[in-house]
């Protein structure tokens, strides 16, 4: 199974909205994935062992896994276009 | 009317914030148009992240208490005030006389500044009203007035929107984030005290030349951002430093169990937060839909949580460096008052810096010493409120068995804070002051932008 990250400024806020919203799209597309929350802070020295991070801050550049741009779910502009790339990374 | 609220908040009171706030919640939810078990289920979950909450505050008041107990004695060290931090905060403010009664009032109020051009910003963030019923629920608590209370809460939300505002340009050019503003209760005032001293900073010959940074910073001090190892290491040095090493054997034990249990306690309590919030989410987003209905096609600005700048290297890098310069403002400044011993609102910091960064242009030079700064002061106004937001803390059902105070960071030391709850105690004329002010700057912020926006034109 595929391993995604939701990374905020604090690991509970926003990153619990974009998360809910990815586990809803993704069940009802048959994708299975397990998803971890995470604050910005805690991979400032890099972070191994997931597929996808999903972020609705900026991630260090000590970060080498592939990082899709989570504001779209809080400002609601273009949410549908993100899903679905989230869903084809994670296919 | 008033004698009507005051009864309300008495049976909210009697029930305590995990029963009450299943039933607020549900019902609020169900009048902006959300299904009926969609809002019960939300409204479960809200009770069960308090009750997760005060579990863990719980644990942490049993281990540090002794620690700061020994501290006192062994070193003459007054820190007995312990940070529960935002979590907690956030919590007793939801869970506070004024709490979750807030939050559609103040809805209604925002969308009314809306309508009358006093506020460029929708702060469709309801997670964030927390800030406003936090200040409200302490001058509630302390002056025993209901209507004081949410009156204060709406005044601080007036004056938060003006802020963002006001911020809203620099900040958005600096960032690159357009149409974007961030009403955050914490964030946004620190906004405001950046400009006097990036002001103050460009006449001081020599430091205006400083600069730092970030990549390096972040390769250095990463160690700081982990809140996990973070706990740990300050439970071991407190342990050791509160415990001392008389009887070898059972102080190791102990300093080891401070340590592991702080772990415990930064990595636990956020996540109990995280299910208050995921409880949140329909309501939030039954009232983004029903406000996008019923301000269609109007420009402004989205009101976000500042969360999504603390990304940005330079307010990584202005954080990492300000939890061991925090630590060490807070042992200096206790001969002089200070009784806050900061724990848990040490992996906060980003929020205090988040918008004073973009003020001071991305410089971490400047911005470690605003922020050491403004954290400084804070911790003067953390320990001057920490007998009413223990008492809030107390009515919201988050008893300390100990009987010691709290007091966090985020929004215990938060200027803001302090002055609407100084003079929210003054009764009505200290409110009318307080409304004054806010409003005033309102009309001068919107004013202001008006002319730019003509200029432009």
């Amino acid at each position: 199974m595929k391993k995604l990250l939701v990374i905020c400024g604090t690991g509970v806020a926003t990153s619990t909205v974009v998360a809910v919203k990815i586990k809803e799209f993704l069940l009802e597309e048959g994708i299975p994935v397990v998803i971890s929350q995470g604050k910005v802070m805690d991979i400032v020295r890099g972070i191994e062992g997931y597929d996808l991070i999903v972020s609705t801050t900026p991630i260090p550049k000590t970060v080498t896994i592939p990082v899709i741009q989570g504001l779209p779910f809080l400002t609601g502009i273009g949410v549908e276009n993100t899903l679905h790339q989230i869903a084809d990374a994670l296919r | 009317m008033n004698q009507v609220l005051e009864q309300i908040s008495q049976i909210f009171l009697d029930l305590g914030a995990s029963i009450a706030l299943p039933i607020i919640i549900t019902l609020f939810g169900v009048s902006l148009g959300e299904k009926l078990p969609r809002a019960f289920r939300a409204g479960v979950m809200i009770g069960i992240g308090f009750i997760g909450i005060g579990l863990v505050i719980g644990l942490l008041f049993g281990q540090v208490g002794p620690a700061a107990q020994g501290l006192a004695e062994r070193f003459d060290v007054t820190l007995d005030i312990i940070d529960v931090g935002w979590p907690a905060s956030a919590a007793i403010a939801f869970g506070s006389q004024v709490g979750a009664v807030s939050i559609p009032i103040l809805l209604l109020l925002n969308f009314l500044l809306l309508a009358v051009g006093l506020t460029k910003t929708l702060n469709i963030d309801l997670w964030n009203y927390w800030h406003f019923a936090f200040i409200g629920g302490l001058v509630a608590a302390s002056t025993g007035n209901f209507l004081m209370g949410i009156t204060v809460a709406g005044i601080a939300m007036v004056l938060t929107l003006a802020l963002a505002d006001w911020a809203a340009p620099k900040i958005q050019s600096h960032y690159d984030y357009p149409d974007i503003s961030f009403p955050h209760g914490t964030s946004a005032p620190y906004a405001l005290l950046a400009a006097p001293l990036n002001w103050v900073f460009d006449r001081i010959p020599g430091f205006n030349k400083l600069k730092a940074d970030p990549d390096s910073i972040q390769k250095r001090f990463g160690i700081f951002g982990e809140s996990m190892i973070l706990g740990l290491v300050i439970g071991l040095v407190l342990g050791l430093a509160g415990f001392g090493l008389d009887d070898p054997r059972a102080d190791i034990i102990a300093t080891l169990g401070l340590g592991i249990n702080l772990a415990a306690v930064m990595l636990l309590l956020p996540r109990m937060v995280a299910i208050l919030m995921e409880g949140l989410i329909p309501i939030s987003e039954a009232a983004r839909t029903f406000v996008s209905k019923k301000l269609p096609g109007r420009n402004f600005y989205i009101g976000l949580d500042s969360a999504i700048v603390i990304g940005q290297p330079a307010v990584i890098a202005t954080s990492l460096l300000l939890v061991p310069v925090t630590l060490i403002t807070a042992i200096a400044l206790a001969p002089l008052g200070n009784r806050v011993l900061p724990l848990v609102d040490l992996a906060t910091i980003p929020f205090i810096v988040a918008l004073m960064v973009p003020m001071f242009k991305g410089n971490i030079v400047r911005s470690v010493v605003g922020g050491a700064i403004v954290i400084g002061i804070g911790l003067f106004i953390a320990t001057a409120m920490a007998p009413a937001i223990t008492q809030v803390a107390t009515n919201s059902g988050f008893q300390n068995e100990t009987g010691g105070l709290i007091s966090s960071l985020v929004d215990g030391a938060n200027p803001m804070t302090g002055l609407f709850f100084g003079l929210g105690n003054l009764g009505w004329a200290g409110i009318a002051l307080l409304a004054g002010i806010s409003f005033g700057f309102a009309l001068w912020v919107s004013l202001k932008s008006k002319k730019t926006a003509k200029a432009k034109n």
